[in-house]
């Protein structure tokens, strides 16, 4: 019984993971709340607002007992501005992600503070609260997530809106679905050839760390085998230079360290 | 329900999650990290499965007590249940196979340190004992019971060369941060050193990035 899949999760998996994104819904009918095993689900009374996780939410949408509120950033506009971020602005790196929800802080009334901030304070909260929230659990799909910022799932749940919540998004943007789709298909391509153009990066990759800040699940699902079989191939291939360095640089440690000790006495 | 969890739901200052997503979160996370790490990890110690178990039984009593109910409202709940419980155990089924692949690979690895069998899972160490025990006498009596004494051990470490093959923990891995923290990587020229922001996603090697994983400032992706 044992998983017959290579390391690093599936497109399916991926999209698995993106169903659990909260969105928004306006209900069309009452609904008590139900107890579900990730907790209880908000009781839905229209005509007021409700977050619900993607999977919960495409099936009340297609019972028709619920709209979808799209988020924000996929209206045209917030699109296009990323687009315009995309190529003109920071025409090598992916666009910012959303900023950490942001919460009072119960210890200063009046101040704001960030999940994963630095403040120490702030740390020794959160391990009272429990394990710090991440995509998918944070609220980046809801109608109150910021415009002009892609989350970590946004193509998936941009694919899943359009595939089954097609008209919603449509009475949001007061635009046809077509304009919609064809700033998504743009945005994918530039993106696309971001994670491509990286990968010249990659081929004298010497260093040990390379920073892609705000590619989506997707992409990297997209591009995870031919990245992670580069590196790799690159660290064999160069293992015994790499051995040779660190016994110089222990080497050369070394006799600092006696150099020093002669300049102590 | 007693009056602290009242006051503590009217109470807008305290905003702890419910333990319930705390748990979601946390066996999604494992599971990803699973799917992901390039060597087996710990077995949650905090009691996450024996929770997460009790839980999915109560959730099938429900459903069997709720399938006799014949009003549509309920009708429409139980789906709802249904579809939750099966995405639920999907993550945990997939969590214990992508384990299973692991100890399967490189059983007499995660057997040989006491260190490494404390990662296991009671039930995963008793199948892992023995799964190996059946192979091994397998072996015996087909092949290599007519070969000399010395030479019918697994795990013969003479001449250098470990028999026991063990996971490539310098495998790349995709980590995202989950709060501020500085980044310290080896690399073939040279070695990195960096301050990350939280949410940046970086590649490095898995030895370097379990530091940071262990110490929950980041997480794999």
């Amino acid at each position: 019984m044992a998983l017959p899949l290579p390391p690093g999760l599936t497109h399916a998996e991926v999209s698995f993971l993106a169903e659990m994104e909260l969105v928004t819904v306006v209900p069309r009918q009452r609904l008590e709340s139900i107890d579900l095993l990730g907790g209880k689900t908000p009781a839905l009374r229209p005509p007021h607002r409700a977050d619900l996780p993607l999977w919960l939410a495409l099936l009340l949408k297609k019972q028709r007992r619920a709209n979808i509120v799209p988020p924000r950033w996929l209206h045209p506009s917030s699109l296009a501005e990323i687009i315009h971020r995309e190529t003109k602005e920071t025409p090598l790196a992916f666009s910012e992600p959303p900023p950490a929800p942001a919460r009072a802080d119960t210890a200063n009334p009046g101040y704001a503070h960030r999940q994963g901030g630095q403040q120490h304070q702030r740390q020794q909260e959160q391990e009272q609260d429990g394990p710090i929230m991440s995509a998918p659990f944070r609220p980046s799909c809801t109608a109150d997530a910021p415009a002009g910022y892609l989350p970590y799932h946004w193509l998936e749940v941009a694919e899943a809106l359009l595939a089954h919540a097609g008209d919603d998004v449509a009475s949001l943007a007061a635009s046809s679905l077509g304009e919609v789709r064809g700033l998504l298909r743009d945005l994918v391509e530039v993106r696309a050839a971001k994670m491509r153009s990286s990968t010249a990066q990659l081929e004298g990759f010497g260093g040990g760390l390379m920073l892609l800040r705000g590619v989506g699940a997707m992409e990297l699902a997209e591009s995870r085998g031919f990245v992670l079989g580069v590196v790799d191939g690159v660290r064999k291939i160069g293992a015994s230079a790499e051995a040779a360095r660190r016994e110089m640089e222990e080497e050369r440690g070394g006799e600092e360290g006696e150099s020093d000790e002669e300049m102590g006495l | 329900m007693d009056i602290d969890d009242i006051l503590r739901e009217v109470d807008p200052t305290f905003h702890a999650i419910p333990q319930e997503k705390r748990d979601l979160q946390e066996l999604t996370r494992a599971w990803i990290a699973e799917r992901s790490a390039p060597e087996l990890l710990p077995w949650p110690a905090n009691g996450l499965f024996e929770r997460i178990n009790s839980n999915i039984k109560h959730q099938i009593e429900k459903v069997e007590e709720m399938t006799g109910d014949m009003d549509p409202k309920t009708n429409f709940a139980l789906i709802v249940i249904q579809t939750e419980l099966e995405r639920y155990r999907y993550l945990v089924r997939s969590y214990l196979r992508a384990r299973i692949a692991k100890i399967d690979r490189h059983t007499l690895h995660y057997l040989s340190t006491d260190a490494l069998r404390s990662r296991l899972s009671e039930m995963e160490l008793a199948y892992a004992t023995r799964h190996q025990a059946l192979l091994h006498n397998h072996y015996l009596s087909s092949f290599l019971s007519s070969f000399p004494p010395n030479l019918q051990n697994l795990n013969d470490a003479s001449a250098g060369i470990s028999m026991i093959e063990a996971p490539d923990l310098e495998s790349a891995v995709f980590i995202r941060l989950l709060k501020d923290a500085s980044v310290a990587a080896r690399g073939v020229d040279e070695d990195d050193d960096a301050e990350m922001k939280e949410s940046d996603i970086v590649i490095l090697r898995w030895s370097d990035a379990k530091p940071l994983v262990d110490a929950g400032s980041a997480e794999l992706v």
